[in-house]
């Protein structure tokens, strides 16, 4: 009888594994003849209501099923998606667009100038709570001029207008999908233009979209697309190895030799619109002294970190945002220089050095804790002392967003990504002086009034030439003061199984598959 | 034995009342603005304003209690801030699933440990009690992150018999139970083996042998009800534990349920979900040892719920 019960026992866990082995092996072979891609990303999209998005997953998703007025492609121009071409009037105070005609929702209603004023009417709506109406809250009034014209009215000229439009959050829905609604109630019946359609959403697990055969633009190839939702990056590494992902992103630096080594995986390195920085409180002392500040820019070895601890992965900072982005010049990197960085201290009254607290998040930005590390031991080199704190994301943000009277940090990482790639949103939100907190992001504390002048002026002059000489100035003086120590910008690491082709990978953090296709 | 379950669901009650102060306290106490968290980095004040007047966060901790506890009567839970889908469809979703991980994970355990438990003590000191026993420790102590990665390696990557992660066949459940029941198992062999040898050490056990009847009957039948009664304890304080934290498993595996929901929302500092899914897991560990504690009753008849000083 205890035989038995051992045996039954044994059985009983061999079975399952038995079965296993008589039933098959994988899940799905990774070059299956039949379009259908799956993609891993870490996080779920918290919605893909225009009016409730607020993240990266629900951008990347969202993408591919409902569509912006403009497209921002990879290489940052402004393309033409749902309306064909833009004109500002003469006083900057309107713009005219002309949308696209002939162009159906995922439920066969068209698209109209009826339309896209339903969607904006309730993307500005404040009962709408969206997090990023911000983006085009100069919007006073949205007239339909005829059934394919529409006209923005805004309160003051406001150039970036026509990049923040591009933003994957102010895409166009069904409106017919969203009469039911009450004001602020997000829809989870996702009806847009987009070259994919919602098939079906389990939560927490994945989402599955199928193509769209009566697209507007190129049908896609794919004929079924996946995204799983993955957390754990190893997970994600995982299912990539073993087929059931065809394209992973967030790829951890250290596994990236490995995986390219891997015959059936290709690693692939894009840019991103994210900078990475290590910013100072200019009220406090020392950091209010701006030889200080340069110092420290020329005391950290930017190239070793990236070679080091990002494999090698993004660039040194050249300016306050990455290349890609409209309004960029090239004002840096600083070298390296410790030398220079002791003479500049020693100039600014602190020949042995000073001790200072320096906050970083952890785990929020690639391999930030470590780098923060990096960051330590060099500026222990010229004498700089720093004691490392960090925090976790949420009560991080918290702690840094006070008024300058408040404020208790010294030194702080941030990063900050540039989604509209127009240097109006990578600026004016950081480095203008009316965003102090508790009105905005300017936790340096950062003030200078011609700088504050430029970045009002590009934000009324509607010509680009113009805007792009303010900004040129704005940034050169920017660079000289160093309210930031100018870190690197960021690049992607994402991986994809070798017989997939045709992936976008958008500096702004998307992969998108309506060109892809399985070979 | 009606008295007695009408009496203990009413003892429920203050429980669940407690928890609820304790829930609202603890998560109201976690350092950082809930409202600049929700609304994240690249918002604005105006927005950032507007979360904290929709959450009632700028009324005091009484008030939003009351609020939050009239709801509760009412039968709402409120409203994801990440979502925007009620508390309840998130919860009602992703409960099954840990359901069905957490019962898959028990019946592994339960197998496994008690018939290891029962062999090892019917055979003690020989070669399977210590094999079984070595195994049991290693099952407690290695840490469940890493036994999922390493079955994770080991039967997706390197043999390929079952998927990595996810949720759908039978096929994607069976590396999450193991590695959500592995511990457990560990811990139910030992408890098992000692309490058999406790109770096959008693006089009656002495007494049965003496009256001639048959090994098999003596372990089966007299030794190893009595014998389960503190396994019994366990399964249903470990099925609790289970139930509410497999949080390590199911990131690991991608498994969409409660714990994966809860460490999120915790994260984004999403009270009214943080909020429903505590409460409606404490709720079920109450009504969890509840079941337990009826079970008692069966397996020992000197347990009995009629009279006044029960348990």
């Amino acid at each position: 009888m205890r035989k038995l019960w051992l045996v039954a026992a044994v059985m009983l866990v061999l079975m399952p594994l038995a079965s296993v082995f008589a039933a098959g092996t994988k899940e799905e072979a990774p070059a299956a003849p039949r379009q259908e891609l799956v993609i891993a990303i870490g996080a779920q999209p918290e919605a893909l209501d225009p009016i409730a998005m607020a993240s990266a997953p629900a951008a990347t998703v969202g993408e591919h099923l409902h569509q912006s007025l403009i497209y921002m492609a990879p290489d940052g121009t402004l393309e033409p998606s749902l309306a064909e071409s833009w004109q500002a009037a003469s006083d900057g105070l309107s713009w005219t667009l002309r949308l696209r005609q002939g162009v159906k929702f995922h439920d066969g209603t068209p698209f109209n100038a009826q339309a896209a004023k339903a969607n904006l009417d309730r993307f500005l709506d404040p009962e709408s709570k969206a997090p990023y109406r911000f983006l085009i809250s100069e919007v006073s009034a949205v007239q339909v001029v005829d059934e394919y014209t529409i006209r923005l009215v805004l309160n003051r000229p406001f150039a970036p207008i026509i990049s923040n439009l591009s933003h994957s959050f102010i895409g166009m829905l069904s409106p017919a999908s969203l009469q039911s609604l009450a004001k602020g109630e997000a829809t989870s019946n996702i009806v847009g233009t987009g070259p994919f359609k919602l098939v079906r959403w389990d939560r927490g697990e994945q989402i599955v979209l199928e193509r769209n055969s009566e697209y507007w633009g190129r049908v896609p190839t794919i004929e079924t697309l996946t995204f799983k939702f993955v957390p754990e990056d190893a997970a994600r590494m995982v299912m990539l190895e073993t087929g059931e992902a065809h394209a992973v992103m967030r790829v951890p630096p250290a596994d990236a030799e490995r995986l390219n080594a891997n015959p059936g995986i290709d690693v692939v390195y894009a840019s991103s619109v994210r900078v990475i920085y290590a910013g100072f409180n200019t009220q406090v002392k020392p950091f209010d002294n701006p030889k200080v500040r340069q110092a420290m820019n020329y005391a950290v070895d930017k190239e070793a970190i990236i070679n080091t601890i990002l494999a090698g992965v993004g660039y040194p900072s050249t300016a306050p945002v990455v290349p890609a982005v409209f309004g960029h010049t090239k004002v840096g990197p600083y070298e390296y220089n410790p030398a220079k960085a002791r003479q500049l201290l020693a100039e600014a009254g602190y020949p042995n050095g000073f001790r200072a607290v320096f906050h970083h998040p952890t785990g929020r930005y690639l391999m930030d804790s470590t780098i923060a590390e990096a960051i330590q031991s060099m500026l222990r080199e010229v004498g700089v002392q720093l004691e490392l704190q960090t925090m976790e994301w949420s009560a991080y943000l918290s702690f840094l967003r006070k008024p300058p009277a408040e404020a208790q940090h010294q030194m702080y990482m941030l990063g900050w990504g540039t989604v509209t790639l127009d240097a109006d949103y990578g600026i004016f939100s950081l480095l203008h002086s009316s965003q102090w907190p508790p009105t905005g992001w300017g936790v340096s504390y950062y003030k200078n009034d011609r700088v504050d002048r430029l970045l009002d002026s590009g934000r009324t002059t509607p010509e680009r030439s113009a805007r792009e000489g303010l900004y040129a100035e704005a940034i050169e003086l920017i660079w000289e003061d160093a309210p930031w120590l100018y870190l690197h910008d960021e690049g992607q690491i994402n991986a994809v199984r070798s017989n997939v082709e045709g992936l976008i990978h958008h500096p702004l953090e998307n992969i998108l598959a309506w060109d892809a296709y399985i070979e | 034995m009606v008295g007695y379950i009408v009496r203990r669901l009413l003892l429920t009650i203050p429980v669940v009342i407690g928890v609820s102060i304790l829930i609202f306290a603890i998560i109201r106490l976690i350092p950082g603005d809930p409202a600049v968290a929700i609304a994240g980095v690249h918002a604005s004040n105006e927005y950032i304003e507007q979360v904290r007047k929709d959450l009632y966060l700028d009324r005091s901790l009484p008030v939003q209690y009351g609020i939050f506890v009239r709801n509760l009567f009412r039968g709402e839970l409120g409203v994801s801030t990440m979502s925007r889908r009620p508390v309840a469809t998130e919860l009602r979703e992703r409960f099954p699933r840990t359901i069905e991980l957490t019962l898959a994970a028990m019946l592994i355990a339960s197998l496994v440990g008690i018939s290891a438990g029962i062999i090892s003590a019917t055979r003690r000191y020989s070669l399977f009690d210590n094999l079984s026993m070595l195994v049991a420790l290693f099952g407690v102590a290695a840490p469940v992150f890493w036994l999922a990665l390493m079955l994770q390696l080991l039967f997706a990557v390197n043999l390929g018999w079952l998927p990595a992660t996810g949720r759908g066949t039978w096929r994607h459940l069976i590396l999450p139970a193991l590695t959500l029941g592995m511990a457990t198992a560990g811990l139910i062999a030992r408890i098992t083996r000692s309490s058999m040898l406790e109770v096959l050490r008693q006089d009656f056990i002495t007494t049965a042998r003496a009256k001639g009847l048959a090994e098999k009957v003596v372990v089966y039948k007299h030794a190893l009800k009595n014998a389960l009664i503190p396994v019994v304890t366990i399964m249903g304080l470990q099925f609790g534990i289970l139930l509410g934290g497999a949080v390590l498993t199911e990131t690991v595996f991608a498994w969409p349920g409660v714990g994966r929901l809860l460490v999120d929302s915790i994260l984004a500092r999403d009270y009214p979900v943080v909020q429903g899914a505590v409460m409606t897991l404490a709720v079920s560990f109450v009504l969890i040892n509840l079941v337990v504690d009826l079970a008692y009753a069966f397996l020992d008849p000197r347990i009995s719920y009629q009279s006044q000083e029960s348990e």
